[in-house]
């Protein structure tokens, strides 16, 4: 069905897919790429546990099971071109786009849009780029940016219990045959960064990529200390809806033209229509998805608007 | 025979609607959020008006997420009578018994004053022999501009389903006696079946004497006929 750098995926006669993991790895659009034994074994693991722990945590992601040692089995997804990448720390392209040092520690993660295609090297694209062409609805948008924030929270704290710093991470989002975006691909140590907290010793495909050596062995022991995890931490997830509630151009809105006549009796120059609205902030104890997404939209629908005179926007957001 | 009136923390009209029904002789209840056996055991509903929770997001959207109103379609399908006033009729609206919704007066203050509205239709029991009568009768809101998109409004009027509408003392029906900007200066409308009605005005502050007008009592009168059949 596909065959990827590292991973080639087949569709089943279920409509599922199956995931291989092959021992390929390649850095810089596969212009540097090796065979690397047992990489596949170990990616597929780490795949395993890392998405079981964010479907735990209540994420809409493709992951359905394990089916041997390189293969897992997900929902079968139209893979979005449009990738996530979150930023705790400085590091990678980000430093040589920027200038900036390595190793600098973002007060809010960073979050950007990348388009999906090596021969234009994944270039970074504005959010609103990515919009008007077409790659990703705003609602989409909106709902790849919370839920990257949600899955930094999750992983942050998982590796920070094993003693690793996650630096920066990519997610690949994709939509299902009912439309609902739900997190794909692969998430290990060939789609992060990750740094020993003592002593910042790289764990992660940059020494591939930098010929650090010893690839394999850090795969392995960054997988050993996950599958050691005996507790998961409570984490508190934390979903926010900004709701604002405009009056319909075609209805009256009384409040705004009496604002109006006051601005311009004050002799503000230029004013030409004044419409006054609601805006409703409401937060959610729940890891953000497409399903709350919907649920949102019945809120505003059915209690926050009334469809007769009133247009709703609404805005996702999650945070600790 | 039982008239429920119901009673939402914020209404303030209640006991007033009871004072006319025990002056008619109407054993009466009163009905509170989450009274939904005692509601069913009653023959008829008088939503009273007031400012249920504070009218704060908008005029009774949040009481008609109450148990007694989700209650209301069935009740008001078993063909027995409702009468929303004021913010009654607001209920009715958000809760889609009545179609349209009441938004802001044009003038954006709250209006407390004496109007006269002119009965339209006679096809409901509530409005018989009211054909063309004209009601001096109080008005006290702030969000009582009626409004719907006018496709809707014509079907209303081609229903017979406008009740009442703002007029001059002498029954002429003029943009001037419009005192909040309701389209066709529409007071007050009923279902398509004739057993639920929504008005702005308040007849309950003019059905004695010695408040100045006893117009409004004939709307009690005729449900407690109604009733009484």
């Amino acid at each position: 069905m596909y065959s990827g750098k590292a991973k080639d995926v087949t569709l089943l006669e279920d409509n599922n897919v199956r995931i291989t993991f092959r021992d390929s790895i390649s850095a810089f659009d596969g212009v540097k790429k090796e065979e690397l034994n047992e990489k596949g074994r170990i990616n597929c693991k780490t795949s395993v546990i890392l998405f079981e722990l964010l479907n735990r945590y209540g994420f809409a992601t493709h992951y359905l099971s394990q089916l041997n040692d390189i293969e897992m089995i997900c929902k079968n997804v139209e893979i979005k071109p449009v990738e996530v990448v979150c930023r705790n720390v400085t590091a990678g392209s980000f430093c040589k786009r920027y200038g900036v040092d390595n190793g600098i520690e973002f007060e809010t993660p960073i979050i950007e849009f990348f388009l999906k295609d090596d021969d234009l090297h994944d270039p970074l694209v504005a959010k609103e780029i990515a919009i008007q062409l077409g790659w990703i609805t705003k609602a989409e948008s909106t709902l790849m940016e919370s839920t990257t924030r949600a899955v930094n929270q999750v992983l942050s704290a998982i590796f920070e219990r094993i003693s690793l710093k996650l630096v920066d991470f990519k997610l690949e989002f994709g939509s299902t045959d009912e439309g609902v975006l739900i997190i794909a691909d692969e998430i290990s140590a060939d789609t992060m960064r990750l740094w020993e907290i003592d002593t910042g010793e790289i764990k992660d495909k940059d020494r591939y990529r930098k010929d650090l050596g010893g690839v394999i062995d850090h795969y392995k022991d960054v997988l050993q200390r996950l599958e050691e995890i005996e507790s998961y931490p409570e984490i508190s997830i934390k979903s926010t809806a900004e709701i604002t509630i405009e009056l319909k151009k075609s209805v009256l809105d009384p409040a705004g033209e009496v604002t109006l006549r006051s601005l311009k009796r004050k002799g503000y120059q230029g004013v030409e229509e004044v419409r006054l609205g609601k805006s409703a902030k409401i937060s959610f104890s729940l890891t953000p998805s497409p399903n709350l997404q919907e649920i949102i939209k019945e809120i505003s629908d059915s209690i926050l608007s009334n469809p007769l005179i009133e247009n709703y926007t609404f805005d996702f957001s999650s945070g600790e | 025979m039982q008239v429920g009136i119901t009673k939402f923390p914020g209404t303030n009209n209640e006991l007033d609607v009871k004072r006319v029904l025990k002056s008619l002789g109407i054993k009466n209840e009163l009905i509170y959020p989450n009274d939904v056996k005692k509601m069913d055991d009653m023959d008829a509903l008088i939503l009273a008006g007031g400012f249920s929770y504070g009218d704060y997001l908008r005029p009774g959207i949040i009481a008609v997420q109450t148990p007694i109103i989700e209650n209301l379609h069935d009740y008001a399908n078993s063909e027995r009578f409702v009468i929303g006033i004021c913010n009654g009729f607001q209920m009715l609206c958000e809760t889609s018994l009545l179609p349209g919704v009441l938004s802001t007066n044009t003038s954006t203050k709250f209006i407390s004053k004496w109007v006269s509205i002119k009965t339209r239709v006679t096809s409901s029991p509530l409005l018989k022999g009211m054909a063309n009568r004209i009601l001096r009768i109080p008005i006290a809101h702030f969000e009582g501009r009626y409004y719907d998109a006018n496709e809707e409004i014509t079907k209303l009027a081609n229903k017979n389903q406008i009740a009442f509408k703002y007029c001059k003392d002498d029954g002429e029906i003029s943009l001037e006696d419009n005192p909040n900007g309701s389209i066709e200066n529409i007071a007050g409308i009923i279902n398509a079946k004739g057993n639920v009605l929504g008005m702005m005005p308040h007849p309950e502050r003019a059905s004695f004497q010695y408040l100045g007008s006893e117009d409004g009592r004939i709307i009690f009168e005729n449900l407690i006929e109604e009733l009484k059949c």
